[in-house]
């Protein structure tokens, strides 16, 4: 038994840190809701991206990837939610092993690894899970994305972005057909999509992770130097009692993420699976809670646009819906365990 | 990163379920604290456990422990609990301050009966003034030319009706500002000068009791450390008493959320669809508890616990009266008419945020020593 990280899965996240927060900081949430940057990454800082392998991380090496465990991606991941990052790395990672575990040829992957072909995955239009077809689907995480694969290897153009809570990240709807990039996918074996899915929910569960950290950390530090009554605001017990009990979700949120990152690859596919859903759940309902608590912390200036604590919000609303809330798998896991002759 | 078990600890619990399954029923019976059968029966169970070589496994072996890691203690509740045994003796927190604090004279007088489990020990710290602010606590031991006389009061102390020694935090520098005058004692609880009285809890469990000390003469050698050392010694066993795994609570509520899955599957406790969704939850919840103490304990055995035990606590409180509250619901009007044992256990939760150090206090601890927010 060993649970925590290894020096070079703490090395990954320093390095992954650093340069996530660098990208942060070049992304501007401007004045107000219509002011704000593009998700959309750069040419420079995408070249640094693919520089920095994220999106060959996951990939085989047989696929031009890195062949990294799910706990190293989670390590990533982490840090992306912790800076909010805009630029599009989950939807990238996301879409390439779900292109993986659908069989796509070796050069597709290949692009996707050398940050040459940028895609977006397509969840259904309650963004419950991967869309069956591209009809009525939506593009995830799709800023900068130019293709989006549908299960049966045509691929598609993608729109101009919808109106989303999340201003970090992208959703469009998959438009014309591209019928000269389509590409030759296969439906996946019942267990390679048990592990796709529990994958997928890993990573989740690590932005919120990431985010919901970034945002506690930030109301402390708030409620630190805040002063009322001529004392900080951090030294009334209603006050610490909130953020007491937030660094509970987190924690417990780590150890849940330390969990079902090292079953997606440790463990059998529907084991794997169901612990992935576990995490997502409770990550889901506590990841929130944690970025409400932060707008509280923050006071009224946590309600303006000039502050970070609607961002943190927005990006947990989002983390949470995405493959599911903790509702949708709390009733796949009560399925599981209270069935008749379950 | 890896939660599964080495080689080590997979023998090591492949062991104790051979034992289990071999001994078991000779010691289940009638093991509680209700009767004096169930007493002695609770002592026949401990002593039983502890000849096997399955009590106080973190313990060095030369205070007659097996030097295992605290991972090791989580595998012995956790293996019980699954094989439905009644709970190992808790005085691991107890062990570890007489081992870590004692001179060598008094650790050899009384650690073999601590543990071998022959001698049974109560902790005497809560007084009725002094409950969350512990240091505020008002027992005196008095110097003498050849050790000290206790007087006071302790409450809430478990398992003293029956103890032979109580290791007791008290007063010893009355001229030193609270937690920097106190000191620890192991008293003999058949000293003159001692009254016990029983508290029953609101659940009808027995287990609690007031010690009344007058004039209590107790040895210089039984001074646990040095004078003044009380509260350093009482922190240090806090932390080894509030983690989930030292209670062993995790694999209970785990069977305690089992029966209630099989109630549902079978039937027999009707649920809708509100509670169906209620009792996944609180098993989302149940499970990540399971996750989280693990990881404290691997952490924990490379770095003193300090304040995180705190976090455990919390969570586990958290997933522990939410549980009940669930059984309770599924239960229905049984809960209120009929056979009790659910209700009382429902209410023995509501305690979980109130001993060891209550909700208000953990989160205090927290938000203080690991947020570094600012004392008010």
């Amino acid at each position: 038994m060993q649970i925590g990280l290894d020096p070079e899965q703490r090395a990954l996240g320093k390095a992954s840190g650093a340069l996530a927060a660098d990208l942060a900081s070049g992304w501007d949430r401007g004045r107000g809701p219509s002011d704000v940057a593009s998700a959309a990454p750069s040419d420079a800082d995408w070249a640094r991206i693919v520089e920095a392998g994220w999106p060959a991380l996951r990939l085989r090496e047989e696929n031009g990837g890195l062949g990294a465990a799910a706990v190293d991606v989670a390590v990533l991941v982490e840090q992306l939610g912790r800076h909010s990052v805009a630029a599009p790395v989950i939807g990238t990672l996301v879409a390439a092993e779900q292109l993986q575990a659908l069989g796509a040829p070796a050069e597709t992957l290949e692009a996707i690894a050398a940050g040459e072909l940028r895609v977006a995955p397509l969840l259904d239009a309650g963004l419950l899970g991967f869309a069956p077809s591209a009809e009525g689907a939506l593009a995830w995480d799709s800023a900068g994305a130019t293709l989006a694969y549908a299960p049966d290897g045509s691929a598609h153009a993608l729109g101009e972005p919808l109106p989303t809570a999340d201003v970090t990240r992208s959703v469009r709807r998959p438009g014309a057909r591209v019928t000269d990039r389509d590409t030759a996918l296969r439906p996946p074996a019942g267990d390679d999509r048990d592990r796709l899915h529990a994958f997928v929910l890993t990573l989740l569960v690590a932005d919120l992770l990431g985010t919901m950290s970034a945002a506690l950390d930030a109301a402390v530090e708030h409620a630190t130097t805040r002063t009322q009554f001529g004392r900080p605001i951090g030294s009334f017990q209603a006050v610490q009692q909130i953020a007491a009990e937030d660094l509970v979700s987190v924690e417990a949120t780590r150890s849940a993420l330390y969990f079902s990152a090292w079953a997606v690859d440790a463990l059998p596919p529907a084991e794997a699976l169901r612990a992935a859903r576990t995490a997502k759940a409770f990550a889901s309902r506590s990841g929130v809670a944690v970025c409400q608590d932060a707008v509280q912390l923050f006071g009224g200036i946590g309600m303006t646009w000039e502050s970070p604590a609607h961002v943190w919000l927005r990006r947990a609303q989002t983390d949470r819906t995405s493959f599911g809330d903790e509702h949708a798998h709390q009733a796949v896991l009560a399925d599981l365990d209270l069935a008749p002759g379950a | 990163m890896d939660f599964s078990d080495s080689p080590d600890v997979a023998e090591f619990r492949a062991g104790l379920r051979a034992w289990l399954g071999e001994h078991l029923a000779t010691y289940a019976d009638g093991v509680g604290y209700d009767s004096a059968e169930g007493v002695a029966a609770t002592h026949r169970w401990h002593r039983a456990l502890a000849a096997a070589g399955y009590v106080t496994v973190s313990l060095d072996p030369e205070y007659g422990g097996r030097g295992l890691s605290d991972l090791y203690e989580a595998v012995v509740n956790e293996e019980l609990a699954a094989a439905g045994a009644p709970p190992p003796p808790p005085i691991g927190h107890i062990a570890h301050a007489v081992a870590d604090f004692a001179s060598a004279d008094l650790k050899a007088r009384v650690l073999p009966g601590l543990l071998g489990c022959t001698e049974s020990w109560c902790q005497g710290f809560s007084e009725p003034g002094a409950g969350s602010d512990l240091a505020a606590l008002s027992t005196t031991a008095t110097a003498t030319d050849d050790g000290f006389v206790v007087n006071g009061q302790k409450i809430w102390t478990s398992w003293a009706m029956w103890a032979d020694r109580c290791l007791l935090l008290c007063r010893t520098e009355p001229d030193q500002a609270r937690h920097r005058g106190l000191s620890m004692l192991v008293v003999d609880m058949d000293t003159p000068g001692i009254t016990r009285r029983e508290i029953t809890l609101a659940n009808g469990s027995r287990e609690f009791a007031e010690v009344f000390f007058d004039d209590v003469p107790v040895p210089a050698a039984n001074l646990v450390g040095e004078r003044g050392q009380g509260w350093r010694i009482a922190q240090h066993m806090l932390t080894y008493e509030r983690g989930p795994a030292d209670m062993g609570w995790t694999g209970r509520l785990g069977n305690v959320l089992a029966a209630a899955q099989e109630g549902v599957r079978s039937g027999r406790l009707p649920a809708d669809d509100v509670l169906r969704r209620r009792l996944a939850a609180v098993a989302v919840d149940a499970q990540v508890l399971s996750w989280h103490v693990a990881r404290s304990l691997v952490d924990r055995s490379s770095a003193d616990p300090g304040s995180s035990g705190s976090i455990d606590k919390l969570l586990t409180t958290r997933v522990e009266q939410e549980l009940y509250a669930v059984v309770g619901d599924l239960n229905g009007a049984a809960q209120v008419v009929g056979e009790q044992r659910p209700f009382n256990e429902y209410l023995w939760a509501r305690a979980q945020s109130i001993y060891g150090g209550t909700q208000q206090i953990q989160r205090q601890i927290v938000a203080q020593r690991l947020l570094g927010l600012p004392r008010g």
